[in-house]
């Protein structure tokens, strides 16, 4: 085997395999975020709104507590 | 079943699907009429060189605009330096960052900056960050620390609360991983003297490049998403002010109603608001972030399908600015770029070098592959020279060209496809969570 035909066989292969690896790290992925703890669907909608906090005019203390 | 489970096995029937009706194909073609793998192959020639020419036309207009931008800049700053610096909110939104929110802190309380504030604005986090946080809270010399905390409602929900508490008309949004250079509010703030600049983005950089993969993402930044942003900032339409760094006028974001909650790139959602209210988005390389890359190909996944799926969605929403190329045209080129670069392109290499290399392998083609692959690789040397020298970068990442486009590329390509046909699907989705790693252990910057 000559040096063209075997930089011919690396290219192939190299594309092949990154196309089959890209497929396998997706699908493992995939697994891992079926084997997340479930978090409650209630809880993320009810995450999503949160309530508007206005400091009073007169704060002067730069240290909050809580956004709600 | 659980829904993530259930969504994983969806996913990966629609995985094995793709694979399986690709290799059926494959496999019909090669046992087809001799006429018709003539026609086949005479198909794939013509894509690919429609490929070759896109992939030309791409570089030379991205590094025309790019050097247009990168001279317009000299020339600006060969004039008066702006004395434009007007208080600035900076707004960090953290999940779970115990592991990296001090520094990200410390590296905020040593902006170089007249004037600031940092919210820090807890997404409702199980570990320790707000108890670190809150240890920097107070003022420290010119700069004010306040933290906020709320329940678990993702990104976009924080950054809109940080919003909502800012004292001051401009604010910084950056992520809690990221470093932030101490120049980057003065180099940033003056592209606001002009009344119609509604946000500046920022360069964002890698700085864990101890790791191969890394050092790839570093270049990947520097010539797939800094060097793009150069050439959109030339004409005022940057399509995404990234997420670790973004200035934002913030009469600008309201009158779009902030981030929405909609998508999972709320970035780049809301850049495609303000561009279309008809504000000016503009980049500056000299706005220096530091963040940190995957160092696993399951974690690059997972934040590459989050992107993919994010920028699809947030296109999704305004997909009748596609078929509007005028009034705004500027609007239409940064939304067609997007769903090309999104969707079209990658689908299209994946493909491509699928069927070019079973064509090389089965049909004798090898050499033509070969002189495909010296041609690409020349073009991606000669592209990493040029933007890495534009970007005074190291010279160390020129050589991870070679295998940039024929591994990374297209590595990543393979996750846009299956996440496009995803979203395509309307399949549900959460954000997931990428490890990391404190920045003080991590390599140097640069």
């Amino acid at each position: 085997m000559n040096v063209i035909d075997l930089l011919i066989l690396i290219i192939v292969v190299t594309i092949l395999v990154t196309i089959a690896l890209g497929v396998m790290t997706y699908i493992a992925y995939k697994l891992r975020m079926a084997r997340k703890p479930a978090t409650s669907d209630d809880e993320t909608i009810a995450a999503r709104y949160f309530v508007l906090h206005k400091p009073p005019l007169d704060a002067t203390d730069p240290t909050e507590a809580d956004a709600s | 079943m659980p829904a993530a489970r259930r969504r994983a096995l969806i996913s990966i029937l629609i995985t094995a699907g793709m694979v399986g009706g690709t290799a059926l194909f494959i496999f019909w073609a090669v046992h087809s009429p001799l006429q018709v793998q003539r026609f086949l192959v005479r198909l794939v020639m013509i894509s690919l060189i429609i490929f070759l020419a896109i992939l030309f036309m791409r570089y030379f207009a991205l590094l025309w605009f790019a050097y247009l931008q990168h001279s317009e800049k000299t020339i600006r700053a060969g004039g008066e330096a702006s004395s434009f610096m007007p208080p600035v909110t900076v707004i960090v939104p953290a999940y779970n960052e115990a592991e990296v929110i001090d520094d990200a802190i410390e590296a905020l309380l040593g902006l170089d900056y007249p004037v600031y504030e940092v919210i820090i604005v807890d997404d409702g986090s199980t570990d320790t960050t707000v108890t670190l946080a809150r240890q920097w809270e107070g003022r420290h010399g010119h700069a004010e620390v306040r933290v906020f905390t709320k329940a678990n409602g993702g990104k976009a929900t924080a950054l809109n609360s940080g919003i909502a508490q800012a004292k001051y008309s401009f604010v910084l949004c950056i992520d809690a991983d990221s470093s932030i250079e101490p120049q980057t509010l003065r180099v940033v703030m003056p592209h606001f003297e002009d009344p119609s600049v509604g946000a500046v983005a920022g360069n964002v950089k890698i700085v864990n490049r101890d790791h191969w993969l890394a050092r790839l993402q570093a270049l990947e930044y520097i010539e797939g998403l800094n060097m793009p942003r150069r050439a959109q900032g030339f004409i005022g339409a940057v399509n995404i002010v990234p997420g670790p760094v973004g200035v934002f006028r913030l009469d600008a974001v309201h009158e779009v109603g902030g981030y929405d909650v909609d998508t999972f790139a709320e970035d780049a959602d809301l850049t495609l608001k303000l561009i279309t209210n008809g504000w000016k988005i503009i980049y500056e390389d000299s706005a220096i972030t530091w963040t940190q890359g995957p160092t696993s190909l399951v974690d690059l996944i997972q934040q590459r399908y989050r992107w993919t799926r994010g920028i699809l969605q947030a296109i999704r929403k305004r997909k009748q600015i596609l078929l509007r190329p005028f009034p705004d045209f500027p609007l239409w080129l940064s939304a067609m770029e997007m769903a090309f670069e999104g969707v079209v392109w990658p689908v299209l290499n994946v493909y491509a070098h699928l069927f070019f290399a079973v064509v090389a392998l089965l049909y004798g083609m090898g050499e033509l592959l070969l002189y495909w692959w010296i041609l690409l690789t020349l073009l991606d040397l000669v592209v990493a020279l040029i933007t890495v020298s534009m970007e005074e970068e190291e010279l160390g990442l020129v050589p991870y060209a070679v295998i940039y486009r024929f591994f990374f590329i297209l590595f990543l390509d393979v996750t846009k496809t299956l996440a496009a046909v995803e979203e395509a699907f309307n399949l549900g989705m959460d954000w997931g969570k990428l490890r990391r790693i404190s920045l003080t252990q991590g390599a140097g910057k640069g």
